[in-house]
């Protein structure tokens, strides 16, 4: 009980993940993680302020707070950092005219962007459609530019859905930067500046505030190069394989999560509502001497 | 000049050394024909993910070479070496007409996955089934990681960036089998009973084929047709070569090391 009031001393804001931490995305929407609800309930009547940080990319905003409100969830799109917002100011800034290889349920996001003879490539998470031919005219784009500009919205390896782990936007970035021999700007986490948007958002220096996520590269490791704590759920796409397997993870060097909630810690400092119970987001997964 | 072992075998590439697509190398057949006097182990050797032996042999047959099926090595036999000798039940996203080379290993069930250049088998739920596989613990065999290869419509991706994403995605490395990977060559001599230091490599790419070669302790020669032109080596690159001819036909030196 000490240890997570020193842990967590001083700390105002809290930047939750989506995917993973509230929700599991799937057929009709998906699923909320159980108790998920009631937590954010309870931390939106304590007296932090709360953020989403999210790198969802296949939905809109207003698409994903609809459905997440639909499942009881209390969010606004006010409320809510999304890479694809993030990349339009971007594109705006650098007079860059993009060519999309995305999810048709995102291409809302970009109406205002000129997408006329594209000067850059953006990828995001596609899903179905990262079909061979879009990704080679994605590829051939890329090619003929002289000054060829990828710009990835997150590099996330994978992620859960209620069907199984899925592919995620990083490894199809991945492809095109082996292909083309270039190396893509990522938008979304773990880039240090998406961090400092949403927190200034949420008006919370860094110090001041705690990342939830399920992913110990994006959510966790990125959050605390940035001088945040880091909270890694047991959820979404969290893996137990080991510390050794943790440690070789790209991008996890040096990322060690301060609490992994069991339901064995009591994270009931004054300042964090969670108390762990049946209901409780952070289950056992069983004995797993290895995990942090 | 030290002493050289004695040759005992030779690798001749297929594309672009014994023939330009369907039409002989002048000269090859009787180059062949010599060769096949003397008393070494020829083998012919290619990195290919569409075309079975039996396709190659029909070709090289029509053109009027004497070649039988056992002396043909390619990057889909290494595979199937690999699979055969980790026994596993591999996930093929091969070319359908690559399929010939794999008969009679079990594919039900898949414990591994084997990946050649297949653009309809890159689609996200098949590489997405893939993905599940080796973040289980499945092997990834990559028949070769080329970053792209020519289309009549342009530039295509090649297998290289799928498999690249499937690397960085389970954070595992594949296991490359095509020349210019040492594992190729070894291979394709196990057959032999020689030592790469018996052995010549005969090609027209100075990476892939003699440089490949040259890795694992073997003498390289490189001919001038086919590839040559676009991969020419630098001067310094030259030097290393064993020796240069500019075609199969004059080799020589090769028969004179007989």
């Amino acid at each position: 009980m000490a240890a997570w009031s020193e842990r967590l001393a001083g700390v105002r804001g809290v930047l939750l993940d989506i995917s993973g931490v509230l929700h599991d995305s799937g057929e009709g929407g998906g699923v909320p993680i159980p108790g998920s609800v009631e937590a954010l309930a309870r931390l939106k009547r304590s007296q932090l302020k709360v953020r989403f940080c999210t790198n969802e990319s296949q939905k809109s905003r207003g698409d994903l707070v609809g459905l997440l409100r639909h499942m009881g969830f209390d969010i606004s799109e006010g409320e809510v950092t999304a890479p694809a917002p993030a990349t339009c100011l971007i594109l705006k800034e650098r007079g860059l005219r993009p060519h999309l290889l995305i999810h048709d349920g995102i291409r809302s996001e970009f109406a205002q962007i000129d997408t006329s003879n594209p000067n850059c490539v953006v990828i995001a998470d596609a899903g179905e459609s990262f079909s061979y031919q879009n990704m080679n005219k994605a590829f051939q784009v890329l090619m003929e530019l002289d000054n060829p500009v990828l710009i990835s919205l997150g590099k996330g390896r994978y992620y859960k859905e209620t069907s199984g782990l899925m592919l995620d936007v990083g490894a199809y970035t991945k492809a095109l930067e082996y292909a083309c021999g270039i190396k893509a700007e990522v938008v979304g986490k773990p880039a240090p500046g998406y961090f400092q948007s949403a927190l200034q958002e949420m008006g919370v220096e860094s110090h001041e505030a705690i990342m939830i996520g399920d992913d110990i590269v994006g959510d966790v490791g990125g959050a605390q190069r940035c001088g945040m704590r880091a909270l890694q759920v047991r959820t979404g796409k969290f893996r137990c394989r080991g510390r050794d397997r943790l440690g070789t993870e790209p991008g996890a060097e040096g990322a060690h999560p301060s609490p992994v909630c069991s339901p064995t810690s009591q994270p009931n400092g004054p300042d964090l509502p969670w108390t762990p119970s049946p209901a409780s987001p952070w289950r056992p997964h069983g004995s797993c001497g290895d995990c942090i | 000049m030290a002493a050289r072992r004695a040759l005992k075998a030779v690798l001749v590439d297929l594309n672009g050394t014994l023939h330009i697509e369907d039409a002989a190398v002048p000269g090859a057949q009787e180059a062949l024909k010599r060769l096949r006097g003397t008393s070494v182990m020829v083998r012919f050797v290619t990195n290919t993910t569409k075309e079975s032996k039996q396709d190659l042999l029909e070709r090289l047959k029509k053109l009027e070479f004497d070649i039988s099926e056992d002396e043909i090595f390619t990057s889909l036999t290494a595979a199937r070496n690999l699979v055969e000798q980790k026994q596993v039940r591999p996930m093929l996203l091969v070319d359908d007409r690559a399929l010939p080379d794999f008969k009679g290993i079990q594919t039900s069930d898949p414990n591994a996955v084997v990946i050649g250049l297949a653009p309809e088998h890159f689609h996200y739920q098949i590489l997405n089934q893939a993905f599940r596989l080796l973040l289980d613990g499945a092997p990834l065999i990559a028949i070769h990681k080329a970053r792209y290869y020519k289309r009549k419509d342009g530039l295509a991706l090649g297998p290289g960036p799928f498999v690249t994403a499937l690397e960085y995605a389970t954070d595992t490395k594949a296991t490359v089998v095509g020349k210019p990977e040492k594992t190729f060559f070894l291979e394709a001599l196990r057959g032999t009973g020689c030592e790469p230091e018996e052995a010549v490599m005969i090609g027209d790419d100075c990476r892939d084929d003699v440089g490949g070669a040259q890795n694992v302790g073997m003498l390289g020669i490189l001919v001038q047709t086919g590839m040559y032109p676009l991969h020419k080596p630098s001067l310094k690159q030259m030097v290393k070569y064993t020796c240069l001819k500019n075609s199969l036909c004059r080799n020589d030196k090769a028969h004179g090391a007989l």
